[in-house]
């Protein structure tokens, strides 16, 4: 058979995967039509693949395509939720960032340097500087790989300024870079030959003998739930900042369930309460009005009609992102602000600029308003608070070099993995390298294992499989009210926003601790209203949940005990860094079901503490 | 207002009527309309949604048959599209496999993208560790091709999908194919275009439907017909297609201006695959489509004169090389 000819079907029913799954589920209903298991990989028949990736964002397609370059012997399958491209990566905007020009002074180190500094020293210096040597050179590479990036006179890639960067380095399409990002990647996994399992979630990492063994999948479509054993697996499934479920600028799809799948598999959840605000998202939901609102001169209004920003930063409405988010809480939080509740906001206002510009250089932010707000912002500014945007933290990783985690054969690789490049905030521009970078990393740490390992197997992933498969039976009844999952997903983003959003206290964490419990002790009661097998997205919404909850009660746990303010963790009975008791990593763990709060050292090598820039 | 669901469990196809009231679907979008559903009214309902702000493509469905991007159609745009009618028909899209409710299945098109090698393979004299030179003109020729988010609309309207998908892909293949074709950075447009060619370049019926449906003003129509121009200039001009399009040259300039059924069918796939088409040549002049007389020729359509002299200074220009 042809590679080009090969189906999802055709894979299935092929050497990779084979029939017995079908001894597993019992259902009698199965994708795994072949009658061949010898073929199969391993011993005991199980469906398999060599290395087996979870999500196709940038990170896990540039996964997949390096294990394909690396060792195009190995079978390499990319699960995903949806089909590729429903994404985070696509949504991006401004940049990807990376040194391609040195004549204008700029260097690895000094990308390194504003990495450090931006994510307020929490950053791992030695990754950081790998990771940024690496940065220049994947765009180039992405360039060749069919990336339709934006041109100067020279036919190089553009690049623009960002942020918290001191020279430009990010290197951008028009304003739509994530988009054609992610789509060049997903071209070149086609090309690659990399099989997709489309509608497939992930539910559990089989973890035996402390070595990876394989993960138990959810074919969405047909409601079969199975093991899938593999070498080596890649985890790359976003981030979590869906749990503030109703203020995020994230898809509805990025719920962290590799990081809740590692979690309980018995990885560390590294800064967990490390999560960026972008400070305009839409009042109604939180996707993002891009800063160019502001970069083109609108205003922020409180209720007063004023300008608050005077009172805040002499840079007003561009000052960082960090200082505009804590200044529009602070307008609500005084009674400065319209609304109420998780419904609060304040004005975004560009009529000054004028119809002309409006339509010419924000079109994007005008039909954004028009969406979601119904009104034009010609006519009228748009509500605004600040939105959850991007999740610092993640799976612990052990190596920038491989990707690798504590647990041999589990890589991880973008928003999903915290081998703490972005340390306590992360630049802009610098998500999108992270996705390629570390993406490509993992993959080829994960291609290096397989290459060289054996199946496991396989008993405690079968073992985790049906226990998955007695839930669905369970939960999935039919007897549940019809907006239980949602209410209490409101719920949840409700007491996140309010007790660990961008001010955060003792009290307020306290406060929130409890009401998770309460929270888990709800969800635990949750029966799906819906029990039919095929394409149940209502029980999808119920496991994202179930790995919301979960995250959320770390990031609670770590913002409990880390009683001082860094980047975008502001205490405010802790208002100062304190490098001598916090210059450390939160980790949190699971131990016989319990979160456990540890801490590991943040590597300081190269950049002094103080802000200085290295010489 | 009622919204009826095209419905399917897997097993049988039926439909759900959801009564909402005015308060329920003001300032709301589709997708807005469509989560209200779910979460308060009925979670059986199967549909899918992700980046809500028409970037990642997910959310693509049919209403009263004409495809949409849901998180991107505001509900009082479609009340007066429709003349604010009393109820709405959502449906899956056209033309792909429903799996279920308003979900369906996307591995189809994904192998499609696979057939046409959707990503570029370099000039030689770029490399992975230095990238490629571009010019911004060669990117701003293939830009709105890049604007593709995948969601299906256009092949959703199609017609010749429709008629028969056996041997036709989804319009944005072929979009895909000719950005991946004409980029200024490719090695060889042939690698793209020759299983475009394989795969039904000629097939496409001229409907147009895809132009008019894709959220993002993207010419899928336009896409194929400069893949057909790269092909004929590329020497590729063999078959019934290529032949197809020579007729209708011909008829425009040295006939009468009109398009010569008759002779284009003999043209096209030659007399004797015709005889088999007797029947609805038959059919065809039976409903006064057909003049059989006109194989004589006809008479010469108004401003001809102004036609051939306009084809004969673009054949001129092109000689020249002031076009490409």
């Amino acid at each position: 058979m042809s590679e080009q000819k090969f189906t999802r079907r055709d894979f299935l029913q092929s050497a990779c995967i084979s029939v017995s799954a079908l001894a597993v589920s019992g259902s009698g209903v199965s994708a795994f039509g072949a009658e061949d298991t010898k073929k199969s990989g391993n011993s005991k028949g199980l469906p398999s693949c060599d290395i087996l990736i979870i999500g196709s964002g940038g990170a896990g397609l540039r996964a997949a395509v390096a294990a394909r370059k690396n060792n195009p012997n190995l079978t390499v399958v990319v699960a995903t939720k949806m089909m590729p491209s429903r994404n985070a990566t696509c949504m991006a905007e401004g940049g990807i960032n990376g040194v391609t020009d040195f004549s204008n002074g700029d260097s690895y180190k000094l990308h390194a340097y504003d990495t450090v500094k931006g994510g307020a020293y929490l950053v791992d210096q030695d990754a950081a500087i790998k990771f940024c040597e690496l940065a220049g050179k994947a765009i180039a590479e992405m360039d060749f790989a069919g990336t339709l990036f934006s041109r100067t006179e020279k036919g190089g890639v553009a690049q623009r300024m960002m942020g918290g960067a001191s020279k430009r380095r990010c290197n951008f399409s028009a304003d739509k870079t994530g988009h054609i990002l992610m789509h060049s990647c997903l071209d070149d996994a086609i090309s690659h030959g990399v099989k997709f399992l489309m509608d497939h979630e992930l539910l559990e990492i089989g973890v035996d003998g402390g070595k990876c063994e394989g993960a138990v999948l959810r074919d969405i479509q047909t409601g079969e739930i199975y093991p899938i054993l593999c070498k080596s697996l890649v985890v790359a499934t976003g981030g979590y900042t869906r749990i503030f479920y109703n203020r995020t600028s994230t898809p509805y799809i990025a719920t962290g369930d590799g990081v809740a799948a590692a979690l309980r598999a018995g990885l560390g959840f590294e800064d967990p309460e490390m999560i960026q605000f972008h400070p305009t998202g839409v009042q109604n939901g939180g996707t993002l009005i891009t800063e160019a609102a502001r970069g083109e001169g609108g205003y922020l209004i409180n209720n007063k009609g004023e300008r608050f920003m005077k009172n805040y930063h002499e840079k007003m409405e561009l000052a960082p992102r960090d200082v505009v988010a804590r200044a529009i809480e602070m307008e609500i939080r005084e009674g400065r602000g319209y609304g109420e509740g998780l419904s609060s906001y304040v004005l975004c206002d560009v009529r000054h600029l004028g119809k002309e510009t409006i339509m010419k250089k924000l079109p994007k932010i005008r039909h954004t308003a028009f969406l979601f707000q119904d009104i034009d912002l010609v006519e009228q500014p748009v509500p605004i608070r600040p939105t959850a945007h991007y999740s610092m933290g993640g799976i612990e990783v052990v190596s920038i070099d491989d990707m690798s985690t504590k647990i041999p054969g589990i890589y991880v690789g973008g928003e999903a993995s915290c081998i703490s490049i972005h340390g306590a905030n992360r630049l802009g521009g610098n998500s999108l390298t992270d996705a390629v970078v570390t993406g490509k990393l993992a993959g080829e740490g994960a291609t290096k294992y397989a290459t060289n390992a054996t199946f496991g197997e396989g008993a405690k992933t079968v073992e985790l499989a049906k226990a998955w498969q007695a839930k669905f039976k369970e939960v999935a009844n039919g007897q549940g009210g019809m907006s239980d999952i949602y209410t209490l997903r409101e719920e949840l983003g409700k007491q996140n926003w309010d007790n660990m959003g961008i001010f955060r206290t003792q009290d307020k964490l306290d406060a929130l601790s409890s009401a998770l419990e309460d929270i888990q002790a709800r969800y635990e009661k949750i029966r799906v209203a819906d029990s039919n097998a095929v394409m149940n997205t209502a029980f999808t919404d119920y496991v994202e949940l179930g790995n919301l909850i979960l995250l959320s009660r770390c990031a609670c746990l770590a913002a409990q005990k880390r009683l001082e303010s860094r980047g975008a963790h502001t205490r405010e009975d802790f208002p100062k860094r304190d490098d001598a008791n916090f210059l450390k990593h939160s980790i949190v763990s699971m131990k016989d079901n319990k979160l456990e709060l540890s801490y590991k050292n943040v590597v300081v090598t190269e950049f002094s503490l103080d802000g200085r820039k290295p010489q | 207002m009622k919204i009826i669901i095209d419905r399917f469990d897997g097993k049988k196809k039926y439909e759900s009527t959801y009564e909402l009231t005015s308060a329920e679907i003001e300032s709301k979008t589709l997708l807005g309309v469509l989560l209200l559903i779910k979460q308060t009214k009925d979670v059986s309902l199967n549909f899918t949604a992700s980046c809500r702000s028409a970037i990642c493509g997910a959310c693509a469905v049919r209403v009263n048959g004409h495809s949409y991007l849901a998180c991107d159609t505001k509900m009082e745009e479609l009340l007066e599209e429709y003349e604010n009618p009393e109820s709405m028909r959502i449906s899956p899209l056209n033309n792909f496999r429903v799996i279920t409710d308003l979900v369906v299945d996307w591995e189809p098109s994904i192998e499609n993208l696979r057939k046409v090698k959707p990503t570029i393979t370099p000039k030689s004299e770029f490399s992975e560790k230095t990238g490629c030179v571009q010019t911004q003109a060669d990117v701003d020729a293939i830009k709105k091709q890049w604007d593709c988010i995948l969601c299906g609309c256009c092949a959703s309207e199609c017609n010749k999908l429709e008629a028969d998908a056996s041997d036709y892909m989804q319009p944005f293949v072929f979009t895909h194919a000719y950005r991946a074709a004409d980029d200024s950075r490719s090695k060889d447009p042939m690698i793209h275009l020759k299983p475009a060619i394989a795969n039904g370049l000629w097939n496409c019926v001229h409907c147009q439907e895809c132009v008019d449906r894709c959220p993002k003003g993207i010419s899928s129509f336009g896409d194929i017909e400069s893949l057909r121009v790269m092909a004929m200039k590329k020497g590729l001009n063999e078959g019934m297609g290529p032949a197809h399009a020579e007729a209708f040259l011909l008829d425009m300039v040295e006939g009468d201006g009109r398009l010569n059924e008759i002779k284009l069918a003999l043209r096209s796939e030659g007399v004797l695959a015709n005889t088999t088409k007797l029947d609805i040549a038959y059919n065809l002049m039976k409903a006064g489509k057909m003049n059989p007389l006109h194989i004589f020729g006809g008479e010469k359509i108004e401003g001809h004169a102004e036609l051939v002299k306009m084809v004969e200074a673009a054949r001129k220009a092109e000689k020249e090389g002031t076009i490409k």
